[in-house]
């Protein structure tokens, strides 16, 4: 188990300092496939970097095992990286990438080689085994570095976008493959990326980030279905947001009949009212909905898909998703006028933001 | 025709001009090296193929010695130039700034900013005393005074090496458990490598052909073949300089290709 505690990491001093963390807080279970999402910048490398031991925190403290392990430097922390671009030795065959580790632990020779063969078995690499490293793929480097830090036995794998330099296909398979290897092994995962399909098809738990701040930290489910602000709802898949006023227990979004929603009994004043486009539903009616009237304003077909977005009455657009289905009744046309159904249940309160800083 | 992108060599005359240069380069060199096979004693007149001149060159006792000593003080030197450019090569492109980093560069651009002239009747000066002083007067004194001036040739493909290196290897290998002595044993020094031999080969050339710090350093008596050459060519100028200005050109050729086959070699 691995806690965070409130740690905060600032380059630079006086008036260029620049906070790459801001307390941050989270505790990350045992062989838990944990996922950093967020933009560029909002400093998930940084916080690897700490775990890792290249940096120093500026506050905070960092605590395995009920262990204070911030002073530990790096080559004595029970953690591995798979680094970004792999940074496997290009002198080394491949078998001596994955037995450095041991080696610099002075393991004994037996040891070293058995292991070695196991982890080139585990990442099917065992057929390059003496090929120089610069003489790989990228999907056979990657399956390299991944072996390389597996190797000693990390209590913690730390894996910084280690897909990012992969094709769109090989991508999708060493998804699948890192996935099973972290089932197979049980290990813990600390995972960047910024692709949120990714976070999402392969996380335990995500924690979201952004300017140095963890926004929200659940599992995908949660964070899919009740984002805890609107920064997340945004980040993470396609979302309407609705303007609505909320007063004794009811929301009302402009031109409609109040509704009650979850949470709107504790506010009064304006809030925001969040509806992913798959919920909204057009042409026919639904029970327990409100009901909108807007304009086809415009039509993207996405395969599987087509993106409709409306013009509502009063100039708020809203976008919904129809499945392309051979019985998804007739198309609609670009300018046509149409009901809409947002289901209750599919209306979420965003949460004051004021309130939460 | 849009697409023809600019380069110099379509410019009217440049290849003329390149090829100019070519043969003043090497034309001199090139009869050189054919006298040095000539059979005949005399410059100019070509008598047949012979090697009597190397042959002549090589009994000769006072030759030898000379080239004894060039190989001693080039290795050596390079040695020592080697190990201090590699030093500051290390602290230069690895670690933050420190201070003192500027008297680096004061060591490195030294030749640069002293002429060799006034550098060599400095040390004369200087070492003049401390020889009287300590009774010395063996190679040693060469030996320092050719690896000051070496260094920055040492320096140069050393640098080169690791700044295309990738930092994060060697974060990596910490990362591994690697100590600080493991990691510069087991990666940095391996891909620094051939930036440290061709340093070093660069080195070796330089001091091998040095003539001025020589003859202003040397003691009494002491030659190395530059010097040895210089001496002879006042006495007589004869084939067998020739031919002992061949070897030495193929003994530096030979250096300076193999460390550029060295440093080509990827990593
Ligand atoms: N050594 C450093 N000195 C100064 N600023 C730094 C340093 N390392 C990182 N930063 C800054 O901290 C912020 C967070 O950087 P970090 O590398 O953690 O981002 P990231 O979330 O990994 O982004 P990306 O997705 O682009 O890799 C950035 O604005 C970066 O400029
Ligand atoms: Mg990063």
């Amino acid at each position: 188990m691995l806690e965070v505690q409130s740690l905060s990491k600032t380059f630079g001093i006086g008036a260029s300092a620049y906070h790459a963390l801001r307390a941050v807080d989270v505790t990350i279970a045992e062989g838990e496939f944990f996922t950093l999402l967020g933009p560029s910048g909002c400093g998930k490398t940084t916080l690897l970097r700490l775990i890792a031991g290249f940096e120093q925190p500026t506050a905070g403290r960092l605590v395995l095992d009920e262990r204070d392990i911030a002073a530990i430097p790096p080559n004595r922390r029970p953690v591995n990286t798979v680094f970004q671009n792999y940074a496997l030795f290009p002198h080394l065959s491949v078998a001596q990438n994955v037995g450095f580790g041991l080696e610099a632990q002075r393991r004994p020779a037996t040891e070293v080689k058995a292991r070695v063969a196991e982890m080139l078995d585990l990442v099917q690499m065992g057929h390059l085994r003496d090929r120089r490293s610069s003489e790989l793929s990228g999907g056979q480097q990657q399956r390299v570095a991944l072996a390389r830090a597996l190797a000693p036995k990390p209590r913690i794998l730390l894996l910084d976008e280690p897909l990012s330099a992969l094709d769109l296909k090989l991508r999708k398979d060493m998804q699948t493959e890192l996935k099973r290897l972290q089932q197979e092994t049980g290990l813990t995962f600390i995972f960047v990326t910024h692709d949120q399909d990714e976070a999402l098809t392969m996380s335990d738990r995500i924690a979201v980030m952004e300017g140095g701040r963890l926004q929200q930290v659940a599992t995908p489910r949660t964070l899919y279905d009740d984002p805890a602000n609107r920064f997340v709802a945004g980040f993470i898949g396609d979302t309407n947001f609705l303007q609505g006023e909320a007063r004794g227990g009811s929301v009302t979004l402009a031109g409609l009949p109040p509704a009650p929603l979850a949470g709107a009994n504790a506010r009064s004043g304006p809030v925001t009212v969040l509806v992913r486009p798959e919920h909204v539903v057009i042409g026919h009616s639904v029970p327990q909905a409100l009901q909108v009237e807007g304009r086809v304003e415009r039509l993207v077909f996405s395969g599987t898909d087509t993106h409709v977005h409306l013009r509502l009455g009063q100039g708020e657009t809203l976008v919904a998703r129809t499945q392309n289905s051979l019985h998804s009744g007739t198309a609609l046309e670009q300018g046509a006028a149409v009901n809409a159904f947002l289901p209750l249940e599919a209306l979420r309160l965003l949460p004051d933001e004021a309130a939460h800083g | 025709m849009a697409d023809r992108r600019f380069s110099v060599r379509h410019l009217p005359g440049v290849s003329g001009i390149a090829l100019i240069t070519f043969v003043v380069l090497y034309t001199p060199v090139l009869i050189l090296v054919i006298y040095a096979f000539n059979a005949g004693p005399v410059i100019g007149r070509w008598e047949g193929f012979s090697l009597r001149w190397f042959t002549a060159a090589l009994e000769n006792a006072a030759f030898r010695n000379a080239a004894r000593n060039s190989l001693i003080v080039a290795s050596v030197a390079g040695l020592v130039a080697t190990l201090c450019a590699t030093l500051a090569a290390l602290a230069t492109t690895r670690g933050r700034r420190f201070r003192g980093e500027g008297g680096i560069y004061l060591v490195l651009n030294q030749p640069l900013l002293v002429p060799e002239i006034v550098l060599a009747v400095a040390l004369m000066i200087l070492l003049a005393q401390i020889k009287q002083a300590t009774g010395y007067h063996g190679l040693g004194w060469l030996i320092i005074a050719h690896s000051t001036f070496c260094i920055p040739f040492a320096y140069m493909p050393i640098r080169a090496r690791l700044e295309g290196m990738d930092l994060t290897l060697e974060t990596a290998a910490m990362d591994l458990y690697a100590s600080r002595f493991y990691t510069f044993r087991r990666v940095t020094l391996p891909l620094m490598a051939p930036g440290v031999l061709a340093g070093f080969m660069l080195a070796f050339v330089i001091s091998l052909d040095n003539v001025v710090v020589s003859t202003f350093v040397k003691s009494p008596g002491q030659e190395t073949l530059p010097t040895y050459l210089m001496g002879e060519l006042r006495r007589n100028l004869s084939s067998e300089i020739y031919a002992i200005s061949a070897l030495l050109l193929f003994a530096s050729v030979a250096v300076v290709a193999a460390s550029w086959l060295i440093t080509r070699r990827k990593p």
